[in-house]
C-alpha cells in the first residue's frame, strides 16, 4: 500500500500507483488499457481535428483569397499588365481550374505558385491534374489542354493539394471579350464570409457532431469497469480505504485519459500526413493546414484527463467497494424525470428569444446561444434515456422467448448502463434529425430550381468574344458533327439600347427553328422579326420597344419594323425566359448579322455516352479556348451551402461510425467480463443462436427507446432553429427515417461486427479456472 | 454395478492444448446412480476429462459413447441437445445468470429446450424447495450468500431429471459447513433419482461422497479405487 491517507505525498503516491495499476494485470489488463486508449485516441484525434477547422479555413481562405484574379479591370496596359482569361473546363465530372495568361510588360503580376509565367504553347500545372494527364483514359483531356509542360502549381497557388488547376500561356488574348486586365493578383478587402444562415448551420453542425464525440470518449474510459472494481476490493482487502480508493481509481483513470490523448495526438498526426491524399467531393486539404487552434488544442488536452477521472470518480460514487467485493448501491430508488427535463427546457429558453428570424441581426450573442441552447437539448437526450429505460423495461415482463428474457432481465439490471451504450447513437441521431430539419430548411432559399429541360439539351456553350452568323452558322455546323451530339440550335445575343431612352433590351438572331426555342412561335419565315411580351407579374417592367423605333446594337442602328410580332416568351433549356427581348431572323437584320455577337448554343447529346461531352469541350476548345461550356442543371445550388453540406454528410457518417466503433468495444468488453457464464452456457447446452439473440435484444430494446427522445427532441431542435431564421416550419417523414434507420443500422453492425468474439467466448475454454 | 452397461464409456482419450497434452490416453466408464469424483493436482487435466465426457470439448483421439451415441463424431448441435436433456452441470461459482432471479436461472434449462415458462418455473420451484432454497425464487444471485447460490446451481443442474451430472468443483468457492451441506443435498437428490455424478474436486472430503475415485495427474488416470461410504 502506498503512502498514508491524509498526507499530500500520499495522495500523489496513491494517484501515482493508480498510473501503474491500470498497465498492471498482463495480457488482460493491457487488452484493458489498449483499449480505453485508442478509444478515448479516435476521439480525441476527432476533436483535434475538429480543433483544426478554423485554422484549415483560414489558410484555404488566405491562399484562394491570394489567388483573386477577377476583380481588377483595367483599361490601359502598361509595363506590370497581365491579360488574363478563364478557361475553366471540366472532365468526366472533375473541375479543372485553368486561365490563360498573357504579359503585356516585364513587370506583369505571377500568380501565387509560380515562379515566372508560362510562356505561349506552355503550361503550369497542378501535381493532381499533372497525374490525370499521365493516367490512362485522359486522352480526351491531353488533346484539350494541349499546352507543353513546364512546371507546377506550388502549395501557396492551390486551394488544396487534390485541386486540379492549370496556368497556360497565350499571345492571342489581346481584344478578346471575357478577357480581363490586371496589375495583381489577391482580394485586398476581406471576404463576405459565412450568411448568418450558413454560420447558424456551421455552429449547430460543430455541436451535433462533437456532442456525440464527448459522449463517446466518456464511454470508453469505462472500458473494463467491473475487473477494476475487483482489483479496488482486493486494495481494500489490504487496507486501503475509501478515499484511497477513490484516488487509485483516479489514478487508473488519469492513465487511460493521458495515453488516450498521446494516442489521440499520434492517430491526428499520422491521419493529418493522409489527409492530403483524399480528396472528397471537390474537396482537399493539405495536411501543413489541419493545425489545431492553440487554445482549442489546450482545452482538449486539460479536458480530456479531467473528463476521464471524473466520469471514473461518478461510478464509484454508485457503487460501495468493499474489502470482500463491490456492492452496488441499489437503494438509489427509481430515478427522477423533473431535474432531467431542465436541460432540454433550458436549451429551449436559450433558443426562444431568438426565434422569428431574430438570429440574422444578433452576431455573436446569438451564436453563443444557438451553440449553448443545441448542446442542452441533446444532452437532454443522454439525461432522459436512462429515465425512459428504467421507465420502460420496468413494466415489460419476462414473457417471449430465454433471449428476450435474459436481455430484459440484463437491462432491468443495470438500464443506466444499457442507456449509456446507446446515448451515443442517440444523440447522434437527435443531432441528425436537427441539422437535416435545418437543411432542408435552408435548402429552400439556397436551392433554386432551374427551369431547365434537359430533354431539350444537356449542354450549352457559350462563344463570348462572338462570332458573326455566317460564322455561327460553321461553328454550329462543327458541333453537329462531333460524335456524341444528337441536335444544336443557337442564337446569337446582344444588348442593345432604344434609342432616346436609357432603356436596355436584349436582342437575339436566329433561324427560325432556333427562336422557337426562345419564344411561341407559331410562324415563322426568313425577314420576320418578334419581341417577347414582358412578365405579366412584373409591374414595374419598361414596356418593349415599338415598331418604328430604333435600337443601336454593337454600334449599328437598327429600326424595329412595322410587321413585328408580339409572342410569349419560351423557357430556353437552361430554364431562362427572355422578357420584352427583340428576336430577328438574320434576314430581317442584315447588318446585324454581319456584327460579331455572343453566340449561345444548347446542345442535345447521346446521354449513353459518356465522352460526347468531352468531345463536344474539345471543340469548343479548338474553336476557342475561351468557349465556356455549361452542363444544363435542373437545380442551382449555392456553392457554400453545398460545401457546408457535403461537410455535414462527412461528419455525420464519421460519427456515426466512430460510436459504432465504441459500442462495439462496450459490447466487447462486457461479453469478455461474461465469458465464464457464456462458456457455462453453452455447456448447458444454450444455442448460439439463443445467446446472439439475446445481445442483439439487449442492444435492440435501449435504442429503440433511445430513438424516442432522440426523434422529439432532434426534430424539436431542428423546427426551433427553423423558427430562429424565420423559415417555414416543415418536417420530412422521409428524412426521419433515413436517419433513424441509420441508427438502428449502426446497432445490427455492432451486434454483427461482435458476433466471432461472442462465439468464440462461447467456447468451453471459458470454463477452465485453473 | 458394475454388470450393468457403462452410460458414458470412454477409451484412450488425448486432448492437446497447444503443445501440452492435458489427456493423455484416458480411459473410464460411468455407470448410472454411480457417483465418481475425479481427483488430481492442478493441470492434472481433470476438468478437461470432464469437459469431455460432457461433450463440451471433443477429444483430439479416442473413443468416447454415451449410451449408444458416438460422442466424437455427434456434430456440435447434437452435442448441445445432450447437455440439455442428458446432462446438468454444477461449476464452482454457480455461473448463475445475475440479471435472473435464481427461480428463472433454475428454469432457464427448461426453457432453453422449449418448456413453457408456467410450467419450467413450476418444476424450478420445486427443485428450489428440494434443496431448501424457495425463500430465495424471486432473488437475484447478486442478493443471495455464495451457499445458496450454489444449491440454486445444483437445483438447475437437476432440473432437467439428467442421466449424468457433471459438477466442477462445486464447493470449491464455499466454507466448509456450506459445501458438506451442499454435497449432502446433491448427492441425496441423485441416488433417489439414479443419475451419475462425474465430480471433480482436489478436497479429499468432498470426494469422500464418491463411490469411486480417479486420480490424475500429467493427463493420465494414475489410480481408480472403488469407496465405501
Amino acid at each position: 500500500m502506498t503512502g498514508g491517507p491524509a498526507s499530500g505525498a500520499g495522495w500523489v503516491r496513491q494517484l501515482a500507483f493508480g498510473v501503474r495499476l491500470a498497465f498492471r494485470g498482463g495480457a488482460t489488463g493491457w487488452t484493458r488499457v489498449a483499449l480505453t486508449a485508442t478509444a478515448v485516441g479516435l476521439g480525441v484525434a476527432f476533436l483535434l481535428l475538429a480543433a483544426s477547422v478554423p485554422n484549415l479555413l483560414s489558410a484555404r481562405d488566405a491562399r484562394e483569397s491570394a489567388r483573386v484574379d477577377y476583380l481588377q479591370h483595367l483599361e490601359r496596359r502598361g509595363d506590370d499588365t497581365l491579360l488574363l482569361g478563364f478557361v475553366d473546363t471540366q472532365f468526366h465530372g472533375i473541375r479543372i481550374r485553368g486561365r490563360l495568361l498573357q504579359p503585356e510588360g516585364p513587370a506583369a503580376p505571377v500568380p501565387p505558385g509560380l515562379t515566372a509565367l508560362p510562356r505561349p504553347g506552355e503550361m503550369v500545372v497542378s501535381p493532381a491534374l499533372a497525374a490525370l494527364l499521365s493516367a490512362p483514359g485522359s486522352e480526351l483531356l491531353r488533346t484539350r489542354l494541349d499546352y507543353r509542360i513546364v512546371g507546377q502549381i506550388e502549395d501557396e497557388g492551390l486551394s488544396g493539394p487534390g485541386e486540379f488547376a492549370f496556368y497556360a500561356g497565350s499571345d492571342r488574348l489581346e481584344g478578346w471579350s471575357g478577357v480581363q486586365r490586371l496589375n495583381a493578383f489577391g482580394d485586398p478587402t476581406p471576404g463576405d464570409g459565412l450568411s448568418p444562415r450558413l454560420m447558424l448551420l456551421v455552429i449547430v453542425a460543430f455541436v451535433v457532431l462533437l456532442t456525440p464525440v464527448v459522449i463517446f470518449i466518456a464511454a470508453a474510459v469505462r472500458f473494463g469497469g467491473e475487473s477494476r472494481d475487483r482489483r479496488l476490493a482486493a486494495l481494500r482487502l489490504m487496507g486501503a480505504d475509501r478515499r484511497m480508493t477513490r484516488r487509485y481509481a483516479a489514478g487508473e483513470a488519469l492513465a487511460g485519459g493521458l495515453l488516450g490523448l498521446a494516442v489521440g495526438v499520434v492517430l491526428f498526426l499520422a491521419g493529418r500526413q493522409l489527409i492530403g491524399r483524399f480528396t472528397l467531393w471537390d474537396i482537399s486539404v493539405f495536411p501543413a493546414d489541419a493545425r489545431p487552434s492553440l487554445p482549442l488544442a489546450v482545452s482538449i488536452a486539460g479536458a480530456v484527463p479531467a473528463l476521464a477521472v471524473t466520469v471514473s470518480l461518478g461510478v464509484l460514487r454508485k457503487i460501495a467497494v468493499e474489502p470482500l467485493g463491490v456492492v452496488r448501491r441499489s437503494a438509489q430508488g427509481r430515478r427522477r424525470l423533473w431535474w432531467r427535463l431542465l436541460l432540454p427546457f433550458a436549451g429551449l429558453a436559450l433558443l426562444a428569444p431568438l426565434f422569428g428570424g431574430r438570429a440574422d441581426t444578433d452576431g455573436q450573442l446569438a451564436r453563443v446561444q444557438v451553440g449553448g441552447g443545441a448542446v442542452l437539448l441533446l444532452v437532454g437526450v443522454v439525461t432522459l434515456l436512462p429515465w425512459l429505460v428504467e421507465a420502460v423495461v420496468r413494466r415489460i415482463g419476462g414473457g417471449g422467448g430465454v433471449s428476450w428474457q435474459l436481455a430484459v432481465r440484463r437491462i432491468q439490471l443495470d438500464s443506466a448502463s444499457s442507456a449509456r451504450l446507446v446515448s451515443g447513437v442517440a444523440v447522434a441521431v437527435a443531432g441528425a434529425i436537427a441539422l437535416q430539419t435545418l437543411v432542408a430548411g435552408v435548402e429552400s432559399v439556397s436551392v433554386q430550381d432551374t427551369g431547365a429541360d434537359l430533354h431539350r439539351a444537356q449542354v450549352n456553350v457559350v462563344l463570348s468574344e462572338g462570332a458573326t452568323f455566317a460564322e455561327a452558322k460553321k461553328i454550329t455546323s462543327r458541333f453537329a458533327a462531333t460524335p456524341g451530339v444528337r441536335s444544336v440550335t443557337g442564337t446569337a445575343t446582344s444588348i442593345g439600347l432604344v434609342a432616346g431612352t436609357d432603356q436596355d433590351v436584349p436582342f437575339i438572331m436566329g433561324a427560325c427553328p432556333d427562336l422557337r426555342e426562345m419564344a411561341e412561335i407559331t410562324r415563322c419565315r426568313p425577314g420576320d422579326v418578334f419581341i417577347t411580351e414582358h412578365d405579366p407579374e412584373s409591374s414595374d417592367a419598361p414596356e418593349p420597344p415599338r415598331p418604328g423605333q430604333q435600337v443601336t446594337v454593337e454600334d449599328a442602328t437598327w429600326t424595329i419594323p412595322a410587321t413585328v410580332t408580339r409572342v410569349k416568351g419560351r423557357r430556353s433549356p437552361d430554364g431562362g425566359v427572355w422578357r420584352g427581348a427583340v428576336l430577328a431572323t438574320p434576314e430581317a437584320a442584315a447588318d446585324l448579322a454581319a456584327k460579331p455577337l455572343r453566340l449561345s448554343l444548347y446542345l442535345g447529346l447521346d446521354r449513353s455516352d459518356p465522352d460526347a461531352v468531352e468531345l463536344v469541350r474539345n471543340t469548343a476548345a479548338e474553336i476557342s479556348p475561351l468557349t465556356q461550356v455549361y452542363g444544363i442543371q435542373e437545380v442551382q445550388v449555392d456553392d457554400k451551402f453545398a460545401g457546408i453540406v457535403r461537410g455535414i454528410l462527412v461528419g455525420t457518417v464519421a460519427i456515426l461510425l466512430l460510436i459504432g466503433a465504441s459500442m462495439l468495444a462496450t459490447t466487447l468488453d462486457q461479453l469478455r467480463e461474461r465469458r465464464a457464464l457464456l462458456a457455462a452456457l453453452t455447456a448447458f447446452g444454450a444455442r448460439r443462436g439463443m445467446l446472439t439473440r439475446a445481445t442483439l435484444w439487449q442492444m435492440a430494446v435501449p435504442v429503440a427507446l433511445g430513438l424516442v427522445p432522440a426523434v422529439l427532441i432532434g426534430t424539436g431542435l431542428g423546427l426551433a432553429l427553423l423558427a430562429m431564421l424565420g423559415l417555414p416550419l416543415h418536417v420530412s417523414p422521409a428524412n426521419l427515417l433515413v436517419t433513424v434507420s441509420a441508427g438502428a443500422g449502426v446497432v445490427a453492425l455492432v451486434t454483427l461486427a461482435s458476433l466471432p468474439v461472442q462465439l468464440r467466448l462461447m467456447r468451453p475454454e471459458g470454463l477452465r479456472t485453473e | 454395478m458394475t454388470g450393468e452397461a457403462p452410460l458414458l464409456s470412454a477409451r484412450d482419450l488425448h486432448k492437446t492444448y497447444g503443445p501440452t497434452p492435458a489427456l493423455d490416453g484416458v480411459s473410464m466408464d460411468v455407470r448410472a446412480g454411480e457417483i465418481v469424483a475425479v481427483m488430481g493436482p492442478s493441470g492434472s487435466g481433470k476438468s478437461t476429462l470432464m469437459h469431455c465426457l460432457a461433450g463440451i470439448v471433443r477429444p483430439d483421439a479416442g473413443e468416447l459413447r454415451y449410451r449408444d451415441r458416438n460422442l466424437i463424431t455427434a456434430s456440435d448441435a447434437e452435442r448441445s441437445a445432450l447437455r440439455r436433456r442428458e446432462f446438468g452441470f454444477v461449476f464452482q461459482f454457480g455461473q448463475l445468470v445475475p440479471e435472473l432471479t435464481c427461480l428463472e436461472n433454475v428454469a432457464l434449462p427448461l426453457r432453453m429446450e422449449g418448456v413453457r415458462r408456467g410450467e419450467a418455473e413450476r418444476r424450478a420451484a420445486h427443485w428450489l424447495d428440494r434443496l431448501d432454497v424457495a425463500d430465495v425464487a424471486g432473488k437475484r444471485p447478486g442478493q443471495v450468500s455464495g451457499g445458496q447460490g450454489q444449491r440454486v446451481a445444483v437445483a438447475r443442474a437437476l432440473v432437467t431429471d439428467p442421466a449424468v451430472v457433471f459438477a466442477d468443483e462445486p464447493t470449491g468457492a464455499l466454507d466448509s459447513l456450506n459445501g458438506e451441506l451442499v454435497m449432502r443435498l446433491l448427492t441425496e437428490c441423485v441416488e433417489q433419482s439414479g443419475t451419475a455424478v462425474v465430480l471433480v474436486t482436489h478436497e479429499p472430503a468432498v470426494a469422500a461422497y464418491s463411490h469411486r475415485e480417479v486420480v490424475m495427474r500429467d493427463g493420465r488416470i494414475r489410480t481408480s479405487a472403488g469407496m465405501v461410504q
